[in-house]
């Protein structure tokens, strides 16, 4: 069964004081809707993608919460995977569409994180990892700090090679409006930022942001809805170990690597047929390892390879990152994974404005929960 | 997180076997911006330490200095106070690795 990305919109990503989750939610499912000529009652199911709704703001039913909001009573189901949220929900809603038990299914990522002092979202996140990553003090960008020591320990990386990954996004997220910062920083601008957990530094890392994206997709005769659908050609799913500690290599994220060769294979494509791609950069190293695992660059030279504008806009063939990415879009955490596919979307209907990768005819969004404990790879591709 | 005194219970189980094994450090790194209840010890590193059986295990490395803070270190399992505990908690000791 052939499954379709009728209209899909963002909010703007942010530090958003002035709106509460309700508001965003609204906002992204309206305009996500509207972009698909669709009223509410069109509407057969919900998925909502959210990670900290539970823990930061005492609010655990949130399918009934964004069915209130848009007015419709329908199946309304939550998922969660840490940061891989959004794009774990909209597998299931493709699941749900290829059950047959729905035809037209709203998916929303959401998520409200500033409102909280930045020691309760650090614990908050904590909720991702293990028990024995929680009691021995370790942080997510702690974490990922012990897979950039690996790293560079390993292929000889360092931490400006490192930093050239913030340097691409924030140039990208200064042509996205959307984007939390839309400002370029420099190589000496990250070598420079506070140090958060050796050797990631502040400018390696995602924001804390509010946010939501929403898409509508169909299992119908797309044309009905949308003049330019845009197919799902693969999405897939892997998972690792919980803890980090007991996988056996830090180098390379076995989820990334399991997902994306069964997505390729699903969608009849090789790594090489991408034309622009959305790479989870919770950190920089997080972009520089999944290059390689999605086998955009060889082992060792993603980072490298970065930062010598191999998939900057305008130079590069391939191009990741266009929104800006985690790191300069924003990571409003269950958000992301939708956002990653609205972005793609816009891609390939040439309607991206400043940041438009030229001839984009398939998108690949890579979206990674945890330190790598889950992987979800969506292929996207133009009719 | 809480340490209610079941969780810490159930864990002490497993811990008392690990006082005094020893390991090298595989990765470490320093968190200076640390979750809540560990605030007051930031910073801090956090090692990737392998044990002598080949079991890979995560900890605070305590007791260190700067040249401590190398891959292949060789470090022992202690036991050591965990961290901030709510009032009413229970206090939690923990494994944590020491420099040999």
């Amino acid at each position: 069964m052939k499954i379709h990305i009728l209209g899909g919109a963002t909010t703007k990503f942010g530090e958003l004081w002035g709106v509460s989750p309700r508001d965003l939610a609204r906002e992204a499912m309206s305009q996500a809707l509207l972009h698909s000529s669709m009223k509410p009652k069109d509407i057969d199911a919900i998925f909502v993608g959210n990670m900290l709704s539970g823990i930061l703001g005492n609010q655990a039913n949130l399918g009934s919460l964004i069915a209130e909001e848009l007015g419709v009573f329908v199946p309304a189901i939550r998922v969660e995977a840490a940061c891989a949220s959004g794009g774990l929900a909209l597998h299931t809603a493709i699941n749900g569409i290829r059950s047959g038990q729905y035809k037209n299914v709203l998916v929303v990522g959401i998520e409200k994180m500033t409102d909280h002092s930045s020691d309760d979202v650090t614990t908050g996140l904590m909720a991702a990892g293990s028990d024995d990553e929680r009691s021995a003090g370790a942080t997510f960008p702690g974490l990922y700090a012990l897979i950039a020591r690996a790293y560079m320990q390993e292929y000889g990386v360092t931490e400006e090679d490192l930093a050239g990954v913030s340097v691409k996004n924030h140039y990208h997220g200064s042509l996205n409006v959307k984007a939390q910062f839309q400002s370029p920083i420099t190589v000496a601008d990250v070598m420079k930022s506070s140090r958060i957990a050796d050797p990631l530094k502040l400018l390696d890392c995602s924001p804390i942001s509010d946010g939501a994206a929403a898409v509508v997709i169909t299992g119908e005769n797309p044309k009905k809805w949308h003049k330019k659908p845009i197919a799902i050609s693969a999405s897939e799913v892997a998972s690792d170990t919980l803890s980090l500690h007991k996988r056996s290599s830090f180098t390379s994220l076995s989820a990334v690597v399991k997902a994306a060769k069964q997505a390729y294979a699903v969608a009849g494509i090789a790594s090489k047929d991408v034309d622009v791609a959305e790479i989870h950069d919770c950190f920089s190293i997080a972009e520089a390892i999944g290059t390689e695992d999605l086998g955009f660059s060889k082992k060792g030279m993603g980072a490298k390879d970065i930062a010598a504008g191999k998939f900057t806009l305008g130079i590069g063939k391939l191009v990741t990152n266009p929104s800006g990415g985690l790191k300069a879009c924003g990571h409003p955490v269950g958000a992301t994974g939708i956002k990653q596919i609205v972005e793609l979307s816009e891609q390939l209907r040439g309607t991206a404005g400043k940041r438009q990768v030229e001839k984009a005819r398939i998108g690949l969004a890579h979206n990674v929960g945890g330190s790598g404990t889950l992987a979800v790879i969506h292929i996207l591709s133009t009719l | 997180m809480s340490t209610t005194p079941v969780k810490l219970w159930r864990r002490q189980k497993h811990t008392t076997t690990l006082i005094g094994k020893k390991g090298k450090i595989l990765l470490w790194t320093m968190i200076r911006v640390p979750a809540k209840a560990f605030a007051p010890q930031a910073p801090y590193p956090v090692v990737i330490v392998e044990l002598s059986s080949g079991v890979r295990m995560m900890g605070q490395l305590v007791d260190w200095q700067e040249k401590d803070l190398v891959v292949g270190r060789i470090v022992t399992a202690v036991i050591r106070r965990s961290r901030v505990e709510d009032t009413e908690e229970v206090l939690s000791y923990q494994i944590k690795f020491k420099p040999l």
